[in-house]
């Protein structure tokens, strides 16, 4: 099949949206198809062989934050070329609701269009004053994609729509094998030890970094040989600010990491622990961290539930409950059995979102949208195991 | 020459409003031709559905299966969506066994007729939602075509036991 994928966003600076369509598309070319993305870039940044440049992208406030797109009468023309040149079986856009590459492609596009939504957002002010606009777009769209049940909500209660609901795919080989930081993650045994994992926004409430900081410095003083590994953007003065100062040495901050270093991050810990307070509508972390084989210590929310197949695969603790979360580790820092138990349901889960899976699944909405197109029904080799 | 520019602006807007209206034209079109390929599309799945569950019946399950898929595939279009949830239900009803190719064969065709049936619903809805518009209908756009009739059966989505995707 012939494939042209659209990423609003720049590959030059990294974000979910991006890696997404990266693995994405790396994973239908191992299976076989034909693809091409197109993304804004400048002609000289280092790209895969499958990426197209689209032209530099300039930044523009969005939504609450920076998004970097490209947009205008260059960026159309840009659009049309490839799309005529690609002559694709079908053409799947990323965030096509967002004034972007994505939109100008469902708008220059004739044959079948797959879009996914990514955010849970609703519907902006702006989009609601364009009401008619939204639905131009939105009509050019064949089928619709939703990464997150919360997205597909969005989809379903704010754009009249259903949308197939197939999660963020997580690259396991990429996890799985990764090294562990040098002297990571170190002794682990009854009573003492243990290495406790947080990687995001540590200054960002909803991430409930103080809930895990709250439990650390309780258990920390009587459990010696306790450490904590943080990753993730920020000010280390911040970070470290926030503890005692007698605990801050058993603290570790990576600062921003990669994706590599996060993979090898998630295998350097006993425990990761996402103690978010709201606000996650998948979960793209506890997935990584499952592919690690690394045991989940998790907030009790709807997506993070969903994830953990109800706590089989990680231990869930009451939201927001610095006490909870600290049993949940005692517990589990002491039994290495049951974090064995933990892990191993984790694999079977984990292998649900595994790259090669998720896009056999992508590829069948790629047939539904190109069969409503032409009314032929394409045969079960296109989308089969290959 | 002030009656000039009133001709002038009296042509801009014809031809303003009549590219709207062939666009317009074009979009109600557009949006049939797609709404009954889809339909296509979905009558070609649901007969490759019933196909699969009858080559099962035949081997595994027997004569009650064997029958609903029977129905499904004869059924006049008046009756076909009843027939078509009667099949699901039978399905969900037997115990699949994930290993046997023609059980996986019949979980296939459900999952593939699943995504028919969103595409087809969603596409189905843009249509009339155009067609229903108060231009459209006192232009009497899209005559000739039939409204696009929504098929409203269940999720035909079957899970196996054991629900670990094979990679």
């Amino acid at each position: 099949m012939r494939i042209g994928i659209v990423c609003p966003y720049s590959f030059d600076v990294p974000g979910g949206v991006q890696n997404h369509v990266m693995d994405l598309a790396e994973a239908l070319i191992a299976l076989g198809h034909e693809v091409s993305v197109l993304a804004p870039a400048d002609e000289d940044s280092p790209l895969p062989s499958y990426v197209v440049p689209a032209g530099r992208a300039v930044p523009l406030p969005y939504n609450g934050s920076v998004a970097r797109i490209a947009f205008g009468p260059v960026s159309t023309a840009r659009v049309r070329r490839w799309i005529t040149r690609g002559d694709f079986d079908v053409l799947h856009v990323h965030e096509p609701l967002t004034l972007s590459l994505s939109l100008l492609a469902v708008l220059s596009a004739r044959g079948p269009v797959v879009a996914t939504f990514h955010t849970a957002m609703t519907r902006s002010r702006a989009l609601a004053a364009a009401q008619g606009v939204l639905q131009i777009v939105l009509e050019r769209i064949t089928a619709r994609i939703a990464v997150s049940a919360l997205a597909r909500k969005v989809q379903v209660e704010h754009m009249d729509g259903g949308a197939v609901e197939i999660p963020n795919g997580v690259a396991v080989a990429k996890f799985a094998h990764a090294e562990p930081l040098p002297g990571w993650p170190g002794e682990c045994g009854p009573g003492t030890g243990g290495t406790l994992g947080f990687l995001g926004r540590f200054t960002e409430p909803r991430k409930g970094f103080s809930v895990l900081r709250d439990a650390f410095v309780d258990l920390a003083p009587s459990r010696p040989g306790l450490r904590l590994l943080v990753a993730g953007p920020g000010d280390p003065d911040d970070l470290f600010g926030q503890f005692p100062a007698g605990l801050r040495d058993r603290v570790t901050f990576l600062g921003l990491v990669s994706e590599e270093e996060k993979a090898r991050m998630l295998r350097s810990v006993h425990l990761y622990v996402a103690p978010n307070t709201g606000g996650e509508s998948f979960g793209m972390i506890l997935t990584e961290a499952l592919a690690a084989g690394t045991t989940v210590v998790a907030s009790d929310l709807d997506a993070f539930r969903r994830v953990l197949d109800g706590g089989r695969a990680g231990r869930l603790f009451a939201t927001g409950d610095p006490v909870a979360l600290r049993d949940a580790l005692v517990d589990l820092l002491d039994d290495a059995a049951a974090r064995a138990t933990l892990t191993d349901c984790g694999d079977q889960v984990v292998a649900s979102y595994d790259w090669p899976v998720v896009a056999r699944r992508v590829l069948e909405v790629y047939a539904a949208a190109i069969e409503a197109t032409d009314g032929r029904v394409i045969d079960e080799e296109w989308v089969g195991p290959g | 020459m002030p009656g000039m520019w009133w001709a002038v602006g009296a042509i801009v807007l014809v031809g303003l409003v009549s590219t709207y209206l062939v666009w317009t034209a074009g979009r109600v079109e557009r949006l049939h031709a797609r709404a009954q390929s889809a339909a296509r599309a979905l009558d070609a799945h649901l007969l490759r559905r019933a196909a699969a569950a009858a080559v099962l019946a035949e081997r595994r399950y027997g004569v009650e299966l064997y029958a609903a898929a029977r129905i499904a595939l004869d059924a006049h279009p008046d009756e076909r969506e009843a027939a078509e949830n009667d099949l699901t239900r039978q399905l969900r009803a037997v115990q699949l066994d994930p290993v046997d190719p023609d059980c996986e064969a019949v979980v296939a065709a459900s999952r593939r007729l699943a995504l028919a049936r969103q595409v087809h619903t969603d596409l189905v809805r843009d249509a009339r939602a155009v067609r229903g518009r108060t231009l459209v209908r006192l232009l009497r756009m899209g005559r000739g075509r039939e409204w696009p009739r929504y098929f409203d059966i269940d999720d035909p989505i079957l899970t196996v036991p054991a629900d670990v995707p094979t990679g």
